[in-house]
């Protein structure tokens, strides 16, 4: 019989007396960027590019994930068990919520389940996403780390970074449909155009997986490190970060081939896009986000905080587009 | 514009660590080799100001004089294999199944470990505040468990190695016994279930810490005074701890950082005395062998104490 637990509400008024209630960019919006080394958050005006705020958390942010109604971004803390739940016009912090080991976090496109990896303890965990009731808890060797959604949400695919696996779990019932050896720790996951493409970062290319099955179909050189892979607000290009290389190549959506590559220093990781095309990258080893023109490859950078990881910019109602809009059929 | 020391780091991970990690097949690491660039990029400037705060000392006023200085160079090993941070990475690689398993364990029983601030909301928010609440218990869960290491005969076998030193010197914080360094590290990470780990987002108060640390055991004439003896731990203070008669089970001055623990449990000594330094019950290897010799002269006698076996005379 499955463990079913629920997630302890932890009472929010006196972090809410302490907290800074949020910032205000004006029209423009702001950009959310995850300082893991400095456990804090830096909010960051996207129209004049500053930092406003720097909201100091308790220990090793990473990852977040907008709720599907769009009223709070949970932010995971690894090492202090936390999900913050900010509000994500504002900043201000709302209420904290404790799980184990929050490393990566995604609602699914139907809306109806919220999984978690916990990179350090081996396990993923799929919640019912209204009540945050715990359904599933799925044991996975080894450093489960990016996860993404088939279009219809029955599947959920995680990247096992230490077994160099990828595995396919049911998320209504929590089976695993498959595990397969997929190349050398594979990290971003991304759904697109019927395929499962996968960043292999101990290797210089993108895995093209057959989803029912996990089998390589396809492998795309990119560069060294190829660590996290993000489709275009207008679906024509996927990008994928080098971390090695330093590098983020662009690939045609249709044919898959790389037609160019930027030259950006410092370890892109995630990355977002800004209302008027630029892309906003996280440097994890320069502490800075880097603003790139995606015309030019040329850019400029943003102190923030040691090891910046997950970004995010409310001036869209998304999280970077991580499932691809055509279906297996288009 | 970034700190001086994340920059070395970040430069350390970027040239020369991730190409070294994918060249290996070990890419799955980067993370924690990042977290290692950052901890040895602040050891070696622990060490580096250890030495130049610390040899002015004590050429100033020495408690002793030594014209062989060979004993105090192993020491030097001991310092830079645990600042720069080989020990700390080879363990934590090393235990990483067994820590990732417990976290699993505890996760399926229901357990999550809280932090400090869970306990005391208002700290929220304030993590500096938060640190320091953590660096007086952490002191304190230190302080036990260096009290407990004279206490139990098996222990003090391990801990001896420490104590073994004739000529201590700044370099000699770092001088244990790797058996003895694991249990300290299943001592604090026991804690860390309870309460969680500190902030670590102050690498410069873990240095100024880790420095006075160091200070503690250098060989200078040097105290505090009556207040200051009260709120740090002097040279002097921990030095009657090292005394040749405070070897073993019945000592005093057992605190790292703060006395408080001391005055509190009664083991304090504030009399201002420099006494001479070292175990003699131990073997003369433990105080002038080389660092592989100092670990298995350790070791055997852990074993004999294991067993009973009196120590040879």
């Amino acid at each position: 019989m499955l463990r079913i637990s629920s997630l302890i509400l932890f009472a929010a008024l006196a972090a809410l007396a302490l907290f800074p209630r949020g910032a205000t960019a004006g029209q423009s919006g702001l950009a959310f960027v995850l300082n893991s080394g400095a456990a804090s958050l830096s909010l960051i005006d996207v129209a004049t590019e500053r930092e406003i705020r720097r909201i100091p958390l308790a220990r090793e942010p990473h990852h977040m994930a907008l709720s599907p109604d769009h009223t709070g971004l949970l932010v995971g803390d690894t090492v202090a068990n936390t999900l913050y739940v900010f509000n994500p016009q504002t900043g201000a912090l709302m209420r904290q919520l404790t799980v184990a080991d929050p490393y990566q976090l995604q609602f699914s496109p139907d809306k109806k389940w919220f999984v978690v990896n916990g990179l350090a303890r081996n396990q993923v965990d799929i919640y019912d996403a209204a009540s945050m009731h715990l359904l599933h808890r799925v044991h996975l060797a080894a450093m489960p780390s990016h996860i993404n959604f088939r279009p219809d949400s029955a599947v959920v695919f995680i990247s096992l970074q230490q077994t160099n696996r990828v595995a396919a779990i049911a998320t209504a019932s929590g089976a695993v449909l498959w595990n397969v050896e997929v190349g050398s720790t594979p990290a971003g996951v991304l759904w697109h155009d019927g395929k499962l493409l996968v960043g292999l970062m101990g290797a210089d290319e993108v895995a093209v997986l057959n989803p029912e099955n996990g089998q390589i179909e396809r492998r795309i050189p990119t560069g060294r490190g190829a660590h996290n892979l993000f489709l275009s607000p207008d679906g024509k290009i996927i990008y994928a970060t080098n971390r090695v290389d330093g590098t983020i190549s662009l690939l045609d959506a249709k044919t898959l081939r790389v037609t160019r590559s930027f030259h950006v220093t410092g370890g892109p990781d995630d990355l977002d896009f800004a209302p008027d095309g630029k892309i906003w990258a996280t440097l994890r080893f320069a502490h800075r986000v880097a603003v790139i023109d995606p015309q030019t490859g040329s850019y400029h950078t943003i102190t923030v905080g040691r090891s910046p990881h997950g970004i995010w910019l409310n001036t869209h109602d998304r999280f970077p587009v991580q499932i691809s809009a055509r279906s297996p059929s288009e | 514009m970034s700190d001086p020391f994340d920059t070395v780091a970040g430069w350390v991970q970027e040239h020369l660590l991730l190409p070294l990690l994918y060249h290996l097949g070990l890419m799955a690491w980067e993370e924690v080799a990042y977290g290692w660039a950052l901890f040895a990029t602040y050891g070696a400037a622990q060490v580096a100001l250890m030495y130049a705060i610390c040899v002015p000392l004590e050429r100033w006023r020495p408690v002793e004089r030594w014209n062989d200085q060979r004993a105090v160079l192993t020491d030097v090993l001991y310092t830079i294999i645990a600042r720069v941070g080989l020990l700390p990475l080879v363990s934590f690689v090393a235990f990483y199944r067994v820590q990732v398993a417990l976290n699993g364990w505890l996760t399926d029983h229901g357990y999550v470990p809280p932090t400090l601030e869970r306990f005391i909301p208002a700290l929220l928010g304030h993590p500096a505040v938060t640190f320091l609440c953590y660096a007086l218990l952490l002191d304190l869960a230190d302080y036990w468990r260096h009290r407990l290491s004279h206490r139990f005969s098996w222990w003090w076998a391990l801990h001896s190695l420490h104590h073994a030193q004739r000529q201590m010197t700044f370099w000699s914080d770092d001088r244990n016994h790797i058996l003895d360094d694991l249990i300290s590290a299943l001592w604090f990470g026991a804690i860390a279930l309870l309460i969680g780990v500190p902030p670590m987002q102050f690498p410069l108060l873990i240095l100024l810490l880790r420095l006075l640390e160091s200070i503690s055991h250098a060989n200078v004439r040097l105290d505090f005074g009556w207040l200051g003896e009260r709120l740090l731990i002097s040279p002097r203070f921990h030095r009657a701890h090292h005394g040749v008669l405070a070897a073993g089970e019945r000592s005093c001055n057992y605190g790292a950082v703060f006395p408080f623990w001391d005055m509190l449990f009664g083991t304090a000594d504030f009399s201002k005395s420099y006494p001479a330094t070292g175990d003699p019950s131990a073997e003369e290897v433990l105080a002038t062998g080389s660092y592989l010799a100092q670990q298995w002269a350790g070791l055997r006698r852990f074993m004999r104490s294991l067993r009973r076996i009196p120590e040879p005379q």
